[in-house]
């Protein structure tokens, strides 16, 4: 039988005895935080499996509040000479709307995955660094809501998602806005670099024996490459803010033209992250289908070293192409002409994933559940991105269509048809992993149809209004400019805000599948691989306990849990079951491992995290304010750095329950 | 299952239809698929086969979907071969995207430095923005003044007038944040950027209005930026410049016009120039926007009604029925409509009063006292000066002779 074990205090000293030390009593600051099923296990908990869950909760949340600034968007936009919204707060809407739904849902849904999947794909226990990553969560959280403070303090930032100086600076956008959204996603930024060392050094230096990165689950893959993107634009953003930010607080002119500036500084520093940012959104979407597609087709991943490799290889050329964002920019015609086919090449790794995951299909035994159905939605919908992007890439072209809504309609396909499809086939396709139970499947496919027919008619009709010349971050457009006949863009403005209530109508079936799910008594439980996956994630309960596998398996293959389901008949070359799921994770248990080290909660993630938000309310109203923000950082740092890795059990709270070995326990059998 | 195919092929039918009517939309003053000079057919040439290419790409991909997802669901057959790839096939489908890129490339290279030329400029025109309208700044300077007869500079707004088939360079530039000047008929759009001047050629090959709108964000009022290029005749633009270049005319004395040009001085001089205006004394009025303006300029009103928008293009100095006359007029009669310029009973009455009642509520702007602390009391856009209904009559008929 298996023993986990927390770090004891038993301290080995010369000579042999031991030294028994009560940090708590040393340091008179908090005891341990022991397990509980309280509230409070989510406030100190470091479990990879719980901060993804929160990840994941928190990002919907914010997910529907994007959604519901984009409703207002389209109802604003519905009729000419809109209404609904003030110029003013228009503006703010559609600054929030892409800010949070990059930064605050589609970013964090990934890291929700990442941290859930990861560690269970790679066949680890935990991340490296359990702490960082609790931490790492509650910066983003805190980051999130501080921005979204800005919205009852006297109005959010206004000068859209890119932000572009001069026109951020207190001139020209005098409300506190602006600064709110810069300190915002610095703050929510240290939870992505963090998130990323945390990610990079779990995958490079914890898989299970066997697993070579070649072996690795496709999903870890492109989320590897993600946390390699995050490690190097991560630091691009936080200059620029960190210039914004000193500018606007401290009357510094990094982009102040009259005192010799170039604003071309911010676009460049804001598009070396941008446009990676895209693929950051992106690939992990990548990822999840390219688990999925395999699965429901019963093939392997067709090329796998092909698909992996050209995951790598966008995440390499993307960082050469920002500036196909600033065709219209004024830079020089060679300049343009070097963005333009760098942009063309990267069109060639992405189209080679369509074709794989197509190739993948072909000749399979292809089942539409609804993780399938987004998963092929994704395919076809990031097609048409994919296609209108390669039409961007032809600079002269583009200077007709950026910052129309023919981009807008490029970006929606790219990242709602793309990104978001793909979230939500990975929400159904491992929601029994997560929840034990299976999402309904009849629900969802009504979700995934509402999503499909909302999302083509929000953002089909986006590419002819963007062809008609309608620019976009207009709050109100007038009949004047709308043309005549059936592409007059009143009609088709029309058609995208009702598409736009489709789509979150939508979404809404979601929410109802999720709560019918749980709320139902006739929902049985899942069986333990209910989609008959292929990866390691599946090879052990659901949900994992909180130490993933009693035993860590030995990884000889690619589709490591299919070959252990599956054998091909050296005769008739058929592909046989030999073994249930069942079978196979009984095998695997009855060889556990001896002794299983699991890294203890702790109060000081989220203390340290708190302090940030104040200090960046004390930058923009109260210096006294950033002072006390400050004092408490740096006290809870050094609580956090004085916290021993080892504690004795009586100096957790609460008490660890029975005779001393409440956290050194006996693993009881896995059903 | 056969719902996913079919809803496939409506997919792909109807990308590749919006490919191919997107070009066919009537009367669409900003399609930018209806080039009417040289530089947009430029681009339009380059665009047209590339979404045509992207298309059929596109048709192949979800053909390709559609029949996988028909001929491998699952029907009950075996579990099939686990393969990992083959690289024959892999390589050709890599090689094929690759040489239709190159195809796609190289057209693009050569329009790019095409579309970057300046070597056969035929007039220089300056064009800045500010938040929120355009000023154009015809420069009294080498083939402008040789040939076009600039013999002094002219100074407008909102409407960018340049003569027929004449290859016309703007020098675009910005005084506060970042603009775009776009004309989708003529050409592609260009950011102006303060301290940077960018290069932007335009030609237009039939006489008419061309419209266009601020495409990059510019703060508050973005959507109430606009603008038009007039393209006139050769003749017809000779007429237009002798127009701008000629002398101030003081209304007659008694009239309602009369008093509105000394409520002009008083009121609106400070920031918009009249060309010639003098005040009682003869002192000739220079005004000084930059003192009471951040972005330092507003726009010169010397001949307003020749124009027939105002407010950044936003509004109509034409009622509805006189503007169609104008804007639908034919290339052969347009340039006469134009230039005829706003009449009495032409003008839009209603958008303008609104404007000069209460010009913020209009079109939103910064100009709250209470809260101009960072621009030093400098407004962003027009305040509402608290005119009289009387006062804006005198006014309105004083605009009229503007022209």
């Amino acid at each position: 039988m298996a023993i986990i074990e927390r770090p004891s205090t038993e301290i080995a000293v010369a000579g042999g005895a031991t030294v028994g030390v009560k940090p708590s009593e040393a340091l008179g600051v908090f005891k341990r935080p022991g397990a509980s099923n309280s509230w409070r296990d989510w406030i100190v908990t470091v479990d990879h499996k719980k901060l993804g869950i929160m990840y994941g909760v928190a990002a919907f949340v914010f997910f529907i509040i994007g959604g519901i600034e984009a409703l207002l968007i389209r109802l604003q936009l519905m009729g000419p000479d809109g209404k609904v919204l003030s110029a003013d707060q228009y503006n703010q809407m559609f600054t929030m709307h892409a800010t949070t739904m990059v930064f605050l849902f589609v970013m964090p849904m990934v890291s929700a995955f990442a941290n859930y999947f990861i560690p269970l794909q790679i066949g680890a226990r935990d991340v490296a660094f359990p702490r960082i990553n609790a931490f790492g969560f509650w910066c983003w959280l805190f980051g999130g809501i501080f921005l979204n403070t800005s919205w009852f303090l006297g109005g959010a930032a206004d000068g859209g998602w890119f932000m572009y100086a001069p026109n951020s600076s207190t001139l020209f956008s005098p409300s506190h806005g602006i600064d709110f959204w810069v300190l915002g996603l610095q703050i929510t930024g240290i939870a992505s670099l963090t998130g990323a060392i945390n990610l990079i050094v779990t995958v490079l230096n914890m898989r299970a024996p066997g697993m070579k990165l070649m072996r690795m689950p496709i999903f870890t893959w492109m989320a590897l490459v993600v946390q390699f993107l995050l490690l190097f634009a991560m630091p691009v953003i936080t200059v620029a803010l960190f210039l914004l930010s000193f500018q606007r607080e401290f009357d510094a002119t990094f982009f102040d033209v009259a005192a010799g500036a170039d604003p071309l500084l911010w676009q460049h520093l804001f598009w070396i992250f941008g446009h990676p940012e895209v693929y950051i959104l992106i690939l992990p979407s990548f990822g999840i289908v390219s688990e999925v597609i395999p699965v429901f087709s019963k093939k392997p991943l067709f090329g796998y070293p092909i698909v992996a490799m050209s995951g790598a290889a966008i995440g390499f050329v993307g960082w050469g192409v920002w500036a196909h964002h600033m065709f219209a920019s004024g830079l020089g015609p060679v300049s343009v002409a070097v963005f333009s086919m760098a942009t063309m090449a990267i069109a060639v790794p992405t189209g080679v994933k369509i074709v794989n995951w197509i190739m993948t299909m072909w000749g399979g035994k292809l089942q539409f559940t609804t993780a399938m159905l987004f998963a092929i939605g994704l395919v076809v919908q990031f097609t048409i991105g994919g296609l209108s992007g390669v039409t961007h890439s032809v600079a002269p072209s583009d200077t007709q269509q950026t910052d129309t809504y023919y981009i807008v309609a490029h970006f929606h396909y790219v990242l709602f048809g793309g990104a978001i499809f793909g979230l939500f086939a990975g929400f159904y396709y491992w929601w029994p992993k997560m929840f034990r139970k299976q999402l309904n499947e009849g629900l969802g496919k009504v979700n995934f149809w509402l999503m499909v027919v909302g999302m083509n008619m929000t953002f089909g009709p986006m590419h002819i209004l963007g062809l008609q010349g309608q620019p976009r971050r207009m709050g109100v457009w007038t009949e004047a400019r709308a043309g005549e006949g059936f592409f007059n863009i009143g009609f088709w403005n029309m058609i995208a805000s009702i598409g736009s209530f489709i789509l979150a109508v939508g979404v809404l079936m979601f929410i109802i599948n999720i709560v019918y799910t749980h709320k139902s008594k006739r929902v049985p439980i899942a069986p333990l691989d209910p989609w008959d996956a292929r990866s390691l994630e599946w090879m052990t309960s659901s949900p994992p306990a909180e130490h993933n596998f009693d035993a860590i398996p030995t990884v000889n293959h690619l589709d490591e849990f299919f070959h252990r389901k599956y054998a091909e008949d050296p005769n008739s070359h058929e592909i046989k079951q030999v073994a249930s799921a069942e079978e196979v994770l009984a095998d695997l248990n009855s060889r556990p491992d001896e002794h299983i080290h699991m890294p203890s909660r702790s109060y000081w993630p989220i203390l340290v995290a708190l302090a940030l938000p104040i200090i960046c309310y004390g930058l923009i109203y109260n210096r006294l304010l950033m002072a006390v923000g400050a004092a408490f950082l740096l006290l809870t740092m050094f609580g956090w750095a004085m916290e021993p890795s080892t504690a004795s059990d009586d100096d957790f709270d609460p008490p660890a329950p029975g005779e001393g070995g409440g956290h050194t326990k006996e693993l009881a059998p896995l059903g | 299952m056969k719902n996913p195919r079919r809803r496939f092929l409506s997919l792909a039918g109807a990308a590749a239809g919006l490919v191919a009517v997107a070009g066919c939309a009537k009367d669409a003053p900003q399609d930018t698929w209806q080039p009417a000079g040289p530089n947009a057919e430029m681009i339009d040439n380059l665009q047209r086969p590339v979404f045509l290419v992207a298309g059929i790409v596109g048709v192949i991909v979800f053909a390709a979907v559609a029949w996988v997802v028909f001929r491998y669901r699952d029907r009950g057959q075996a579990i099939p071969e686990q393969t990992h790839g083959k690289p024959a096939v892999e390589i050709t489908l890599t090689v094929i995207p690759v040489l239709i890129l190159i195809g796609v490339a190289i057209p693009t290279a050569s329009t790019i430095f095409d579309l970057a030329k300046t070597d056969d400029t035929q007039m220089v025109i300056n064009v800045t923005g500010q938040q929120w309208w355009w000023e154009y700044d015809y420069p009294a300077i080498g083939d402008n003044a040789a040939k076009y007869g600039l013999s002094q500079p002219i100074v407008t707004s909102g409407q960018l007038v340049i003569p027929e088939n004449t290859k016309v360079l703007l020098r675009v530039t910005s005084r506060d944040v970042i603009h775009s000047y776009w004309i989708p008929k003529l050409n592609g759009k260009k950011d102006g950027v303060p301290g940077r001047v960018h290069l932007l050629r335009l030609e237009g090959s039939k006489p008419g209005i061309y419209a266009g709108q601020c495409t990059e964000f510019c703060g508050l009022s973005h959507s109430y930026m606009r603008m038009e290029t007039i393209v006139l005749k050769r003749a017809d633009f000779d007429a237009w410049v002798a127009n701008q270049l000629a002398p101030y005319e003081a209304p007659a004395e008694g009239t309602l016009a009369k008093e509105g040009e000394a409520l002009y001085i008083q009121q609106c001089s400070r920031c918009h120039q009249v060309n010639g205006l003098a005040d009682a004394e003869g002192n000739l009025i220079v005004s000084a926007p930059e003192q009471y303006v951040v972005s330092g300029a507003a726009p010169n009103l010397t001949n307003l009604m020749t124009r027939n928008t105002f407010a950044g293009a936003s509004w109509d100095l034409l009622t509805q029925e006189c503007r169609d006359v104008v804007w639908k007029a034919s290339a052969d009669e347009f340039g006469a409509k134009y230039l005829a310029g706003v009449s009495a009973d032409c003008l839009n009455q209603k958008d303008l009063r609104e404007w000069l009642r209460n010009a913020p509520e209009k079109k939103p702007m910064y100009v709250d006292p209470t809260k101009l602390q960072e621009t030093g009391g400098k407004y962003r856009g027009m305040p509402a000066l608290g005119l009289t209904e009387d006062q804006i009559d005198a006014l309105v008929a004083y605009l009229l002779e503007r022209k």
